[in-house]
């Protein structure tokens, strides 16, 4: 059980900051150019991890410790999920709801990083933040209970299991738009510009430096790879299957999500701001559907 | 010692408080204090130990003999009563000296003592006449509490609709208590389910009690309360005077029978006031109007988890509904803690810079580090953030949710709505706190004021650390308070489907586990993270305004920008207030941009109403001007009226 869950850890934290790598990667190729390596995140944490630090003088010690609390409850959030053949040690009734609290504490520390700098470019892009997770979190709900109803259980170990059945391909579309939203991708969000154009994410580290955009940086990495997780495990039975099986599946699948993400990126622009939470809302009444779809259903 | 011996002393040392608040203010503290930790130690005898107390005193109040009985329901409330109020009684002693507030301290104090003694007695007695005695005489002393600086307006203005609305609350008691008492013939309270007769006075208690506790359409007098009272008075107002509205919907759901739509009305007034109690404090820039609406958020959540579980106990599934309702107590409990610390923490921001308007402070941190650091904390709390207390509470009542969900049934098709807007409760309140701590705490100070702010003092920051040490305790350790929710479950709804007690949630360890783990990694990863920066080397430079040479502190996001877009979509409940007052000219010399949100209920449903009937008492004074003939025509068409209705009836 100690080695599963140091199994998962190394997966995590390792193989986490290769995604925004093949995201670039397929962006690049649609666009006909070359494109940043595959491994460009990881020099960028190496560079970032042995560089000083310019701190406002604004700042307290919230500034440091939001990015390093915000990690740690990303990295416990993704340490909850089962990793196809790898569930269990870690997972209890109701951690559903630790998992979604682990993303808020994520969310309420980074909000606090950004806000302590006192620059109103920050605290726009922390206000778009929480104001649109209020969104994704109803969404995510609805989604949670619809993989609830249809496993009877609610722990996510068993919740994930099974594939959602009657209401997948509802459940992928909606929890699709949440994964690109909580992650602030287009067309949420461009990871790609900066200052104000780039609404929510990038504007909100501007003022961050050296190890702790690093861990920033890694953060963000692992909670996409969360999300493409959760995505794949809802929609395909992945745990029913055997270990080797299992494993090719998730890579295939998460590889799939990224693939999918540069796609979007690629030949969508970024929505209008008033649009968003049409979009959000749009996510949510999936999920919901799936719901009421796993109901009609049957299931466990 | 017995808890009945605690209790006398308890009762001994309140009223030597009582005597003493004007000339001996030392010794008020001690005997207060005192007090409150001997009604703890009989509330912790009693939770822990084994069955309740009850005595009968020879000694009879309005005809009626008294009889006190301490059971594990109000155990439970009479524990966050003690531990609260001995808390904000320190705290009191600093912030409402006797130098600052010569007329109003002493005063001040006594009320305090008969507050306080006035809430123990309504969680002791079981008589209903007593219970509204005990009942008069703590709102009659908190509306003497909110009005201590009655040379504002503001505070009488906020002091007179307390009591208009406790008074309205109160009509609604009396005709509950008194109607029990007549069908009953006895004042004597109880359980008696099975006399179903009794259901309909149900609404009566859920009026009364609601608008004490602040349900959503009844709040309307809470706001400008807990703002304008002094701090210490606020946090015992929301985090206990609004729990005995709580209390006593607790205690009389679970001893009258129900109507049939008891339950589900509940329910929704829990979802509606969480939903909308958060949104209207985040259309607030007073900091205290907006921990008051928070109350209003948080007494939702504890409906919410009651509701359901009242819904549980009537189709027979106890188990999800007992999860409900351990949730529902246990957040009353949680909601006494942090709400207690944010209303102390603000009073501490106000006594050290004069305002409780947000927009005017800001980087309070630099001076006031343990209020700040404080008051974080509490505002992850209530925010229902891991690993803290709010968390577990609200852990409890998604997982009965969940629960019900899964086993379908007709209660899974209002679990679930409820269990979507709980979760966006829980966003729209982290949303909030971002706001609060971020823009008064954090960035530059805005004003003169802010900037000069100093740090409290130990007595001040004593019971702030008392109750942030609670919080955090709860949250690493849940499973310790679980058997004074059992007990208190048990006492809820007696012979009940709950009579074999709770089981201890085995998910609850593992919970406190992980909170624990998450304590200690947090703390960690903040510490080496901070060791390599500090390695690394830093550099000091102004925060990065895209090169713009001269950035005034002005220039931070404000509350209202902050929480402008979900304001946006709740801008048909807020009806916000905009004065707007655009830049003029080539070179114009000042703009405004003003957003306040209303008090829609009070403004749209109450004072409409208000105006109507006094309107039509103006007109019907018409009829009283002095003019004998006039009255003798009265009287001669009144008789004439009557002889009417009496003739065709064939009457004798």
């Amino acid at each position: 059980m100690a080695l599963d869950i140091l199994v998962r850890l190394a997966v995590w934290v390792l193989f986490a900051p290769i995604l925004p790598g093949i995201i670039n990667k397929v962006k690049a190729w649609v666009a006909g150019r070359q494109g940043p390596p595959l491994l460009q995140l990881y020099f960028d944490l190496a560079r970032l991890w042995r560089k000083g630090v310019v701190l406002s003088t604004a700042v307290s010690a919230a500034h440091v410790a939001g990015p390093a609390i915000a990690w740690v409850a990303l990295l416990a959030s993704a340490l909850l999920l089962p990793l196809g053949p790898a569930h269990g040690g870690l997972a209890f009734r109701g951690d559903v709801f630790l998992f979604v609290s682990l993303l808020a504490v994520a969310r309420f520390s980074m909000s606090l990083a950004a806000l302590d700098t006192g620059s109103a470019f920050e605290g726009m892009g922390a206000a778009r933040d929480v104001s649109y997770a209020i969104l994704a979190e109803a969404a995510i709900i609805a989604a949670l209970l619809t993989l609830a109803v249809q496993s009877g259980s609610a722990s996510l170990a068993t919740m994930l299991v099974p594939s959602a059945g009657a209401g997948s391909a509802l459940l992928a579309a909606g929890l699709f738009a949440v994964l690109l939203a909580e992650n602030c991708r287009v067309p949420f969000d461009d990871p790609n510009t900066h200052l104000e154009l780039t609404m929510i994410h990038e504007v909100m580290v501007l003022d961050h430096s050296g190890p702790p955009l690093a861990v920033i940086l890694h953060g963000a990495s692992m909670k996409l790879l969360l999300f493409s997780v959760v995505l794949a495990e809802t929609v395909l039975p992945i745990g029913e299957l055997r270990p080797l099986p299992a494993v090719a599946a998730l890579a295939a699948s998460v590889l799939a999500i990224a693939g999918g993400v540069g796609l979007v990126e690629s030949i969508m622009a970024r929505l209008a701001f008033r649009r968003v939470p049409l979009l959000l809302t749009t996510a949510f009444l999936l999920c919901l559907f799936a719901l009421l779809a796993a109901w009609r259903g049957g299931g466990a | 010692m017995t808890p009945g011996a605690l209790l006398l002393f308890a009762a001994a040392a309140i009223l030597l408080g009582l005597v003493s608040a004007w000339r001996a203010p030392r010794l008020w503290l001690i005997a207060t204090i005192a007090s409150a930790a001997a009604a703890l130690g009989a509330a912790i005898r009693i939770l822990v130990g084994g069955g309740d107390a009850e005595w009968r005193l020879p000694l009879s109040i309005g005809g009626e003999l008294l009889r006190l009985r301490l059971d594990g329901l109000s155990a439970f409330f009479l524990a966050l009563l003690a531990l609260l109020g001995g808390a904000a009684t320190l705290y009191a002693r600093e912030y409402w000296t006797d130098e600052a507030h010569p007329r109003s301290a002493p005063t001040g104090r006594a009320w305090w003592n008969l507050l306080l003694a006035g809430m123990g007695f309504v969680l002791l007695t079981t008589n209903g006449l007593h219970f509204l005695l005990g009942w008069e005489l703590f709102t009659v002393s908190a509306y003497f509490l909110i009005t201590l600086e009655r040379q504002r307006r503001e505070a009488r203005a906020a002091g007179w609709l307390y009591l208009a609305a406790s008074h309205a609350s109160m009509v609604c008691l009396f005709a509950f208590f008194a109607s029990l008492a007549a069908q009953t013939g006895s004042w004597e309270l109880g359980p008696m389910r099975e006399r179903t007769e009794l259901a309909p006075l149900f609404w009566l208690a859920l009026v009364g009690f609601g608008i004490k506790a602040g349900v959503f359409p009844l709040h309307v007098w809470l706001p400008s309360a807990h703002a304008n009272a002094p701090s210490h008075v606020s946090a015992i107002l929301s985090g206990v005077a609004l729990k005995l509205g709580i209390y006593g919907l607790m205690r009389f759901s679970g001893w009258l029978p129900l109507p049939h739509a008891a339950a589900w009305t509940v329910a929704a007034l829990g979802v509606v006031s969480a939903v909308l109690g958060v949104a209207f404090a985040l259309g607030q820039h007073d900091l205290k109007r907006l921990l008051a609406y928070h109350s209003v958020e948080n007494v939702g959540i504890i409906l919410i988890g009651l509701g359901f579980a009242m819904v549980a106990a009537e189709s027979g599934h106890p188990a999800w509904g007992a999860l409900a309702f351990a949730g529902a107590l246990l957040h009353v409990w949680n909601h006494g803690l942090f709400k207690g610390l944010l209303f102390l923490g603000a009073g501490s921001v106000l006594h050290a810079t004069g305002t409780r308007e947000m927009s005017r402070l800001g980087g309070l941190w630099r001076s006031m580090p343990w209020t700040a650091g404080l008051f974080v904390l509490g505002a992850a709390a209530i925010s229902g953030l891991p690993p803290l207390n709010g968390f577990v509470s609200e852990w409890l009542i998604f997982l009965g949710l969940f629960d019900a969900v899964t086993l379908r049934g007709p209660s899974a098709w209002a679990a679930v709505p409820a269990a979507v807007l709980l979760g966006v409760t829980g966003a729209l309140a982290l949303a909030c706190f971002v706001k609060v701590c971020g823009v008064v705490f954090l960035g530059q100070p805005r004003t003169d004021a802010a900037l000069h702010a100093h740090e409290c003092g130990w007595r001040m920051r004593a019971p702030m650390l008392l109750l942030g040490a609670l919080c955090v305790a709860i949250g690493m350790g849940p499973a310790f308070v679980w058997p004074a929710i059992s007990r208190a479950a048990l006492a809820w709804w007696p012979e009940g489907p709950m009579t074999a007690g709770l089981p201890l949630p085995a998910a609850l360890l593992t919970l406190g586990v992980w909170n624990s783990a998450l304590v200690a990694l947090g703390a960690l990863a903040a510490m080496a993270l901070w060791l390599r920066v500090d390695r690394n080397g830093i550099r000091h430079a102004a925060t990065w305004g895209c090169a713009y040479a001269a950035p005034t502190p002005r220039m931070q996001y404000t509350a209202g920008s902050f929480a402008g877009i979900i304001t946006g979509w709740f801008a048909w409940a807020l009806r916000p207030r905009r004065e707007i007052d655009p830049p003029a000219g080539i070179f114009p010399r000042r703009a405004s941009h003003e957003v306040a949100a209303r008090e829609t209920v009070l403004e749209a449903i109450v004072e409409p109403v208000g105006r109507a009937v006094q309107a039509g008492a103006i007109a019907l004074r018409r009829l009283q001007h002095g003019r004998l003939q006039a009255y003798i025509l009265y009287i001669v068409v009144g008789l004439a009226a009557l002889a009417l209705l009496v003739f065709p009836g064939g009457a004798p």
